[in-house]
């Protein structure tokens, strides 16, 4: 009576939740499907919709477990295929999988997937973040930033209030055609500790100087305002916001492509994101540095006062190790170039 | 009948389990995984692991039988969300306040016991032997002792107390394995494990006074050319030159001494392993062809831009199957698994976005 059914695959038959297996057939009868031993003794019998077999993966054996939790094991691949697309079911991922040549046009796809996530969807993805960005997560990332700053590394400024107010002056005018006016940026005046000679921005427009940066610049007070013009223009780019952002972009990306990369591949990949994160910061600089020349010409300054600062750190600064501004800001001579550089085009014009 | 796995004819024997799976046919499996899971922004990557085990597993044959994984996409799926939105929501109270990073990374710590215990037995759960399930015993209070604080022991001690470290944890993780109704034991020698650290630890020395050596040179180099040099940019250059080469030789000597130790720590406790108190376990590994394997892997994988990466995977899966192998004493009889549900995969996604992935 069995005879008259057809023969699905030959495999393994384990009672359920039990490992005593016996060779057994799987058949088809009747819309029920039966695996019986090789003496055609029935062993299981299910109908056929109560059945569901593993997806196909590579060739490793699939399993096929039957209503009273009995299960069919085999590694007959392309015959359980052959019943399965009778009942037109089938793997679609598996045939995508295949050693055929259409893989090579998924491993092509799979790269230019990637370089193009990189050059447009991230930046894109960025750009729509930082618009997004509500002000008062930029406030709350600056006050805890520069409380942060002052708890460690920070302390009172030594400068005399006369001095604070002839720098703060000339900031005030500066500052006055930037992006929402003298109101929008505060400059504070601190103590650079360890961190030595340095300015730098939060996004919510405070800009900070250290006593050391002031004592660097000797009497020049223009090559101050021009950094803090250059303060001024990581505001108004938004450039921490948008760096935080990239990163967390970057590190997304590595995740979502890497998936199974091997954990040596994955450190390396870490490492590989900080040095991209770190090449955009340079970009940012640059385009911080542009700004700098043209809020001190609407100022009425001297445009280029931030080259000389260059000068200055680099005959004076030689010695200072990573916490300098050297570190943070790489390339003082191709940067002191493009300054000069940006500055004559826009006399030109 | 050949329905029981028992020694036959060979008594007494060790079997070798195989690695059947190829480097091609891994090959398409990948790259329709990293395919999917870009077009499906990542969303994909939680079936695509299962796929990828699914094939590990299941090409990894012992006597003549393949080991199956029984986790579901949907499974994983919702562990990476719960995990995710987590992170995501640290972050952004990090950003607010530090303080608040404070407390959850206390949370985290107070929680870690819990999610190394679930992790644990989620992936023994999933992981099935002809029809039988594996199950995992261990307690919180036991990961937290064995797992947490023997890493912080074998940190603190620089290495020097890492053998007990690696008892503890091992014999945490073997000692509550089930395979369906039969335990696991194991119990390395502390002297075995100690042997174990030899080799690295002199590698460690040799390599710290390498490094020294080097820094020694350029530092006395350096002021005999001129006392005042620190003032010029190639003095500079030199120094942080120095500072890359001292940080990458250390990654480098560590990296190459725990392949090492880990490979030896690997054939000490598999080899001291018994199922049912009678049957052995034994492992064969080679630590130099261990490392040289792992080292190649990477740079292989590196030099062509991940496309060589199944081959690699493959590559170390086959070298720790064939080295590995199993001793029937009698008739193992028929295994019965107790049947339990596998838990949330909070705790095993969890753990293994930490890095840390205890795969059987």
């Amino acid at each position: 009576m069995v005879s008259d059914a057809e023969t699905i695959a030959k495999g393994e038959w384990y009672p359920p939740h039990s490992s005593g297996s016996v060779p057994a057939r799987l058949l088809s009868r009747g819309g029920r499907l039966l695996a019986v031993t090789e003496e055609d003794v029935a062993l299981s019998d299910s109908a056929a919709g109560e059945l569901s077999f593993t997806p196909r993966v590579g060739s490793i054996p699939r399993r096929a477990v039957f209503a009273d939790g009995s299960v069919f094991e085999s590694s007959e691949n392309d015959a359980i295929d052959a019943f399965l697309r009778g009942g037109g079911r089938s793997g679609w991922v598996h045939r995508l999988e295949e050693f055929h040549p259409r893989i090579f046009v998924f491993a092509i796809a799979v790269v230019l997937l990637a370089v193009g996530i990189y050059r447009y969807a991230l930046p894109a993805l960025v750009e729509v973040a930082v618009f997004v960005t509500p002000p008062v997560v930029s406030e709350a990332m600056s006050y805890s930033a520069l409380n942060t700053l002052d708890s460690t590394a920070l302390s009172a400024s030594q400068l005399d209030e006369a001095r604070q107010a002839e720098i703060a002056a000339r900031f005030r005018q500066v500052a006055a055609n930037a992006e929402g006016g003298a109101g929008r940026y505060v400059l504070n005046f601190r103590d650079g500790g360890v961190i030595g000679p340095n300015a730098f921005a939060l996004p919510d427009g405070n800009i900070v100087i250290t006593d050391q940066l002031v004592e660097l610049a000797g009497g020049d007070d223009e090559m101050i305002t021009g950094v803090l013009a250059h303060e001024v223009g990581h505001v108004e780019y938004k450039h921490s916001l948008r760096q935080l952002y990239r990163a967390a972009g970057v590190a997304g990306l590595v995740m979502l492509i890497a998936g199974d990369v091997g954990s040596g591949v994955e450190d390396i990949l870490t490492q590989g994101g900080g040095l991209l994160a770190l090449s955009y910061s340079r970009s940012a600089e640059a385009e911080a540095d542009r700004r700098s020349v043209e809020l001190m010409r609407k100022a009425g300054m001297d445009t280029v006062a931030i080259a000389r600062f260059f000068d200055v750190m680099e005959t004076k600064l030689g010695d200072h190790s990573r916490t300098s501004m050297l570190s943070t800001h790489p390339g003082s001579p191709e940067r002191k170039q493009a300054i000069l550089e940006y500055d004559r085009i826009l006399r030109q014009d | 009948m050949d329905n029981r796995v028992s020694a036959g004819s060979a008594a007494n024997a060790f079997e070798r389990a195989r690695f059947t799976g190829t480097a091609s046919e891994y090959f398409g499996i990948w790259i329709v995984n990293v395919l999917l899971t870009i077009v499906t922004l990542g969303i994909y990557s939680a079936w695509a692991k299962v796929r990828r085990n699914r094939y590990f597993y299941g090409n990894t044959v012992l006597l003549g039988r393949a080991f199956e994984y029984h986790a579901t996409g949907k499974q994983i799926f919702i562990g990476r969300l719960i995990v995710f939105a987590f992170v995501i929501v640290a972050n952004i109270l990090a950003a607010i306040h530090p303080l608040f990073s404070l407390v959850t990374t206390v949370l985290v710590l107070v929680a870690l016991p819990w999610l190394i215990v679930r992790g644990l037995r989620f992936n023994a759960r999933v992981t099935s032997y002809r029809n039988v399930r594996f199950d995992f015993t261990g307690t919180a209070g036991g990961a937290f002792v064995c797992v947490m604080l023997g890493s912080l022991v074998a940190f603190l001690s620089l290495g020097l107390l890492a053998p007990l470290a690696s008892r503890w944890l091992n014999r945490y993780i073997f000692n509550n394995l089930r395979y369906g109704n039969r335990p696991f034991d194991t119990d390395p020698k502390v002297g075995a494990l100690y042997r174990a650290l030899l080799i690295p630890a002199l590698m460690v020395v040799l390599g710290l006074v390498i490094l020294a050596g080097l820094v020694a040179i350029a530092v006395v180099g350096m002021q005999a050319n001129d006392p005042g040099a620190f003032e010029h940019d190639a003095a500079m250059l030199m120094i942080v030159s120095g500072m890359y080469l001292v940080v990458f030789g250390l990654i480098i000597v560590y990296g190459l001494a725990g392949l090492i130790y880990r490979a030896a720590v690997h054939n000490i406790v598999w080899s001291s392993t018994r199922i049912d108190g009678q049957h052995l376990l034994r492992s064969d590994l080679s630590r130099a062809r261990y490392a040289w394997i792992a080292i190649s892997n990477v740079v292989v994988t590196m030099l062509t831009l991940g496309l060589m990466r199944p081959w690699a995977a493959v590559r170390l899966a086959r070298y720790v199957a064939e080295h590995t192998a199993v001793r029937i004493e009698g008739e193992i009889g028929e295994v019965f698994t107790q049947f339990q549900t596998t838990g949330a995969a909070i705790g095993a996604e969890y753990m293994s976005m930490e890095g840390i992935d205890f795969g059987f």
